[in-house]
């Protein structure tokens, strides 16, 4: 059986009378990668932020490793880890300073060693003794990387990881991260605003909204709850008919010059299809787009009726 | 437990950014250096001007470099705290199992080096300039440098509270907070100058002491012990309160969250 890394009961944060995070409760397990998602001002860095003990909950508690945050800071801050795009480093450093002064706060052993494989891994060795202010966002990105598995942490805390990382890139930082998950058996919570990242790497996902978790499922099993598809057709001859009908019976659609795409239930593709025929529209192209990580994400957070 | 691999890591930090910063160097030689020629250009022609003080330049230059000793160690406390946050990097290292204590030991180790670097520069420049001696206390220097230094970092640790809660809005205090202290430390004249109550707030001032002691010894060639008492007990019970204050502040900033800081 799975072991629980970390577990999160009834986190709350308040400023006032305003509540930021209201009642949260979750878990990770050994080697899982859990998503949390949420629109801005859900909650998600204050919770990453509450998580890393660099703001105190108002109630509720943290446990890493069966042990209490609060009570074993030194001893659990050693084996996690952290980046962010919002945080940074001395802008006149190189990434091996940055490095080797973290690798000595972790206590690293064998240091440079383990600063060559993750400037190795992560494609910015030839970066090595420029200064970090030269560099790229990607460039900047990467070295926030390399920090954060400078202690070869059991979980890591990764808030938009990729974001602003060509796509070649963020390719091989999802492949670099999915190696750790299999070698190491590294935990991950994970932010993304790039919902198919998220649905590629996250083993589970928490969706938050106003400080709640409105959802928490593994991805296939979230898009499953949604019955709309969108349906795509190119109507060159009947154009405007096709408008009056679909107006007339109450499809939601949109439509630009001859194609439209239409929100409509999967099991009632083919009935609509037919009754296109019947109306004597005719379509030249169609396609049918399967619901993802999106449109499940959107539904959730306009409370519609999954 | 201080961890001193920890505390290491922190001063080699503070050390990289000295050798990468040209404002860190120039706050440690430049400005010494132009405060030394100012006033010991004053001081001399003070002397010039027939004072009824023959170590009206002593007593100058005297003010100026142990007052840099104040300066010092207020300035590394704060401007380090300020560099973390205006390099987004306060969080990166309060994530790290880095302790509030051995942040701050790092902080004062730290400042002690630069403390004694701008100390040796300042001594041999007296020296090549106006023949000024300051080794004439002798083995006195040790206790008179730590002594003002902690009056430092008891100014530099109220500033850093004050920062680590309010953050960049208020930073322009970590260059004019120990100012406030210098009135009353009556650095270049007597506390008898000193309108009667701002001699009564100079008695609770601990540099007010050792800058009164120096004068004497200049003028008597012996130094008073009970001044230097009355300063060692007074920096030591406000550096345990500045200390507690600031930690107190950094609980309170952490309550907010420390990421807002960045």
């Amino acid at each position: 059986m799975e072991s629980i890394v970390l577990e999160v009961k009834n986190l709350t944060k308040k400023f006032g009378s305003f509540t930021a995070v209201d009642n949260l409760s979750f878990s990770i397990k050994d080697g899982e990668i859990l998503g949390l998602l949420g629109p801005n001002g859900a909650g998600k860095t204050t919770t990453i932020q509450m998580l890393l003990g660099v703001m105190d909950q108002t109630a509720g508690n943290v446990f890493y490793f069966n042990k209490p945050f609060n009570k074993y800071r030194e001893e659990i801050l050693k084996q996690i880890n952290f980046s962010s795009t919002y945080i940074s480093f001395p802008m006149f450093f190189n990434p091996l300073e940055i490095l080797d002064i973290f690798a000595r706060l972790y206590e690293i052993p064998n240091r440079k060693k383990r600063i060559d494989k993750l400037l190795h891994d992560f494609e910015i060795d030839h970066l090595a003794k420029m200064q970090f202010f030269t560099l790229s966002s990607g460039e900047r990105t990467r070295v926030l990387l390399a920090k954060a598995f400078i202690n070869y942490p059991k979980i890591i805390l990764l808030d938009e990881p990729t974001a602003s990382l060509d796509i070649d890139i963020a390719v091989k930082v999802r492949k670099f991260l999915e190696k750790e998950k299999k070698e190491y058996k590294t935990s991950m919570l994970f932010t993304s605003h790039n919902m198919s990242e998220v649905e590629e790497m996250c083993d589970r996902i928490i969706i938050l909204n106003h400080g709640k978790i409105i959802a928490e499922d593994a991805p296939e099993n979230l898009i499953k709850d949604i019955t709309n598809a969108k349906l795509e057709l190119t109507i060159e001859n009947d154009t405007k008919r096709a408008f009056e009908f679909f107006t007339r019976i109450k499809m939601s659609f949109e439509q630009d010059r001859f194609n439209f795409k239409i929100n409509i239930n999967e099991k009632r593709i083919a009935e609509f299809l037919m009754s296109l025929g019947k109306e004597g529209i005719q379509y030249e192209n169609i396609g049918i787009e399967k619901p993802d990580l999106e449109d499940y994400f959107l539904q959730a957070i306009k409370g519609q009726n999954l | 437990m201080i961890n001193f691999n920890r505390v290491i890591a922190m001063i080699m930090r503070y050390t990289i950014n000295m050798r990468h910063n040209l404002d860190r160097l120039s706050d440690m030689f430049y400005w010494p250096l132009m405060d030394l020629v100012l006033m010991g250009l004053t001081g001399l022609y003070f002397a010039k001007m027939n004072i009824n003080n023959p170590h009206a330049t002593e007593i100058i230059l005297t003010g100026v470099i142990f007052w840099w000793i104040v300066w010092r160690g207020q300035y590394e406390i704060s401007v380090n705290l300020l560099s973390e946050i205006w390099d987004r990097n306060l969080v990166n290292i309060f994530v790290a199992p880095l302790k509030i204590s051995e942040w701050i030991l790092s902080l004062l180790i730290f400042g002690l080096f630069k403390m004694i670097a701008s100390s040796i520069f300042l001594t041999l420049l007296a020296f090549v300039l106006y023949k000024y001696n300051v080794l004439m206390y002798g083995f006195l220097i040790i206790p008179i440098a730590l002594s003002l230094l902690m009056s430092g970092w008891i100014i530099g640790f109220i500033i850093a509270g004050i920062l680590i809660l309010f953050g960049l809005k208020i930073q322009t205090l970590a260059w004019v907070g120990g100012a406030i202290l210098a009135p009353f430390s009556a650095i270049y004249y007597p506390l008898s100058i000193l309108p009667a109550w701002a001699q009564k707030a100079a008695l609770f001032v601990p540099s007010s002491y050792m800058f009164e002691g120096m004068r004497e010894f200049i003028t008597t060639g012996s130094m008073p012990f009970e001044k230097f008492l009355i300063s060692f007990v007074l920096n030591i019970i406000y550096l345990t309160l500045s200390i507690w204050f600031f930690i107190a502040m950094f609980k309170k900033s952490r309550k907010l969250g420390l990421g807002r800081l960045i």
